[in-house]
C-alpha cells in the first residue's frame, strides 16, 4: 500500500500517521512524518526525510541521487539506512540501544554516519 | 441487532482459534446469544477446538451457495444453547465465498445473536478479506515473538486501511518468568510499537493444550490460568472495567522450600 501523504509545500510531503510494516511512503521531495515509522515500513525520498518519532523502518533519502539528503528522527533506530547510492545499516550482534535523543544520519566522504542533532544557527 | 467481531492475526499459530473458541464460550456462558464463524475454509479447526466436529452436515459455503439455510447448517453447542458455530468448509478452498457472499451472510446472523465471532484464517489475501469484509469491530492477536509483533502491525495497517477503528489487541502465551529475566518481549515493548488498545493479556499455559486437544474451552475451567484470562476479556468486551491478569506466577510450598534451603 503506498501512501503519498499530503502536501505542506511544494516539495514536502506530510504524513500525519504512524506508518505500519507493510506500508510505504513515495515522495519525489522531502518526507515529513508525524509518527512512528515502524519494521517492515519503508520510505523513498528524493530529498529529505524528517520522523517526529520513532524510526525503526527502512528509509531512502535522497532517492534520485542527492549525496546532501539527510535523516533524522527523535529516536533513530532503523532497520536500514540509504541516503543517494549508500546503503548502511545497524551493527550485527548488538541489540538496539534504547536511545531516545533525536539523531540525524547523512553522507561525509561517501559513509553515512550518524550525529546527534544539533541545532544549526 | 449484534455486534461483529473478527479475531486475526496476520501470523499463524499465535492462537486466533483457540482465542475465538474461548471468547465465545466465554460469552455465552453469561448468557449472550454468541455465533461463532469459522472462515478458514479448507483448514477448518474452530469445530474440533469446540468439540463440535461430528455434528457437522453443512458448513458455510453450502450456505452461500444455497444447497442449505442458514438455520439448517448453524450447529447448536453441546454445552450452551445459545451458543452456535457456522463451521468452515473442508473440502473446497478460500476463492468458493466471495466477499459480498460473506457480507450478506453476516448480516443474515446479526439480528438473532448479540455477539458473532468470526475466526480468521492466517494470512493477508483473500481468506483474510472475506473475514473482515462483514465485521464491525477487530481483536488482533499476538504473541511475544518479533514475527508474530511484525505480523500484527501489519494488519493493523490492513485493517485501518479497510475503516476499522478502535482496534484491541490481545497478547497470547506470555512467559512472565521469561519477560522478568528479560528474555521475551513485554507487554510494554509491545504496545510501543503496536500502539493499540489491550484488550487482554494471557498467561502461556499447559492446560490449553489438553483443552484444546480435549475441545473444552479453557475458558469454562475454573482452575485454568489462561481461562482466567480470557473470562476477563469477555468481561471487558461486556463493558466491565476488570484489571489485567496478575502474571507473577504464585510460588508453590515446595518452590518456597527450595528456594529456602539454596537461599541461605
Amino acid at each position: 500500500m503506498v501512501i503519498t501523504g499530503e502536501a505542506l509545500t511544494e516539495d514536502t510531503a506530510l504524513v500525519a500517521r504512524t506508518l505500519r510494516s507493510g506500508q510505504k511512503v513515495r515522495c519525489a521531495g522531502n518526507v515529513l512524518v508525524l509518527g512512528d515509522v515502524n519494521p517492515g515500513a519503508e520510505i523513498i525520498a528524493g530529498g529529505c526525510v524528517v520522523v517526529l518519532g520513532t524510526l525503526r523502518g527502512v528509509v531512502h533519502a535522497g532517492a534520485g541521487g542527492d549525496e546532501a539528503a539527510t535523516v533524522t528522527a527523535l529516536s533513530l533506530l532503523p532497520t536500514q539506512i540509504r541516503i543517494a547510492s549508500r546503503i548502511t545499516r545497524p551493527p550485527d550482534g548488538q541489540p538496539a540501544p534504547d536511545v531516545y535523543r533525536p539523531e540525524v544520519a547523512r553522507l561525509k566522504d561517501g559513509e553515512v554516519v550518524i550525529e546527534k542533532y544539533v541545532v544549526s544557527k | 441487532m449484534g455486534v461483529v467481531y473478527v479475531v486475526t492475526s496476520g501470523k499463524g499459530g499465535v492462537g486466533k482459534t483457540t482465542t475465538t473458541a474461548n471468547i465465545g464460550a466465554g460469552l455465552a456462558k453469561m448468557g449472550k446469544q454468541v455465533a461463532m464463524l469459522d472462515t478458514d475454509i479448507g483448514l477448518r479447526n474452530l469445530d474440533v477446538v469446540l468439540g463440535l466436529e461430528n455434528r457437522i452436515v453443512y458448513d458455510v459455503v453450502d450456505v452461500v451457495q444455497g444447497r442449505c439455510r442458514l438455520k439448517q447448517a448453524l450447529i447448536r453447542d453441546k454445552r450452551f444453547e445459545n451458543m452456535y458455530l457456522l463451521p468452515a468448509a473442508q473440502t473446497k478452498d478460500k476463492t468458493a465465498v466471495t466477499e459480498a457472499q460473506m457480507v450478506e451472510l453476516i448480516g443474515a446472523l446479526k439480528p438473532d445473536f448479540d455477539y458473532v465471532i468470526i475466526d480468521c484464517p492466517a494470512g493477508i489475501e483473500h481468506g483474510f478479506k472475506n473475514a473482515i469484509a462483514g465485521a464491525d469491530k477487530a481483536i488482533v492477536v499476538t504473541a511475544p515473538e518479533v514475527s508474530a509483533v511484525r505480523d500484527a502491525d501489519r494488519i493493523i495497517g490492513l485493517l485501518e486501511a479497510h475503516g476499522f477503528h478502535d482496534l484491541q489487541l490481545i497478547i497470547n502465551r506470555i512467559r512472565p518468568r521469561m519477560v522478568e529475566s528479560g528474555d521475551m518481549m513485554s507487554v510494554d515493548d509491545m504496545l510501543e510499537i503496536l500502539a493499540v488498545e489491550l484488550l487482554g493479556i494471557v498467561p502461556d499455559d499447559d492446560s490449553i493444550v489438553t483443552s484444546t486437544n480435549r475441545g473444552e474451552p479453557a475458558v469454562l475451567d475454573a482452575s485454568s490460568r489462561a481461562g482466567q484470562a480470557y473470562r476477563n476479556i469477555t468481561r471487558r468486551l461486556c463493558g466491565e472495567d476488570v484489571p489485567l491478569l496478575e502474571l507473577t506466577e504464585k510460588e508453590g510450598f515446595f518452590s518456597r522450600l527450595k528456594t529456602l534451603l539454596a537461599g541461605r
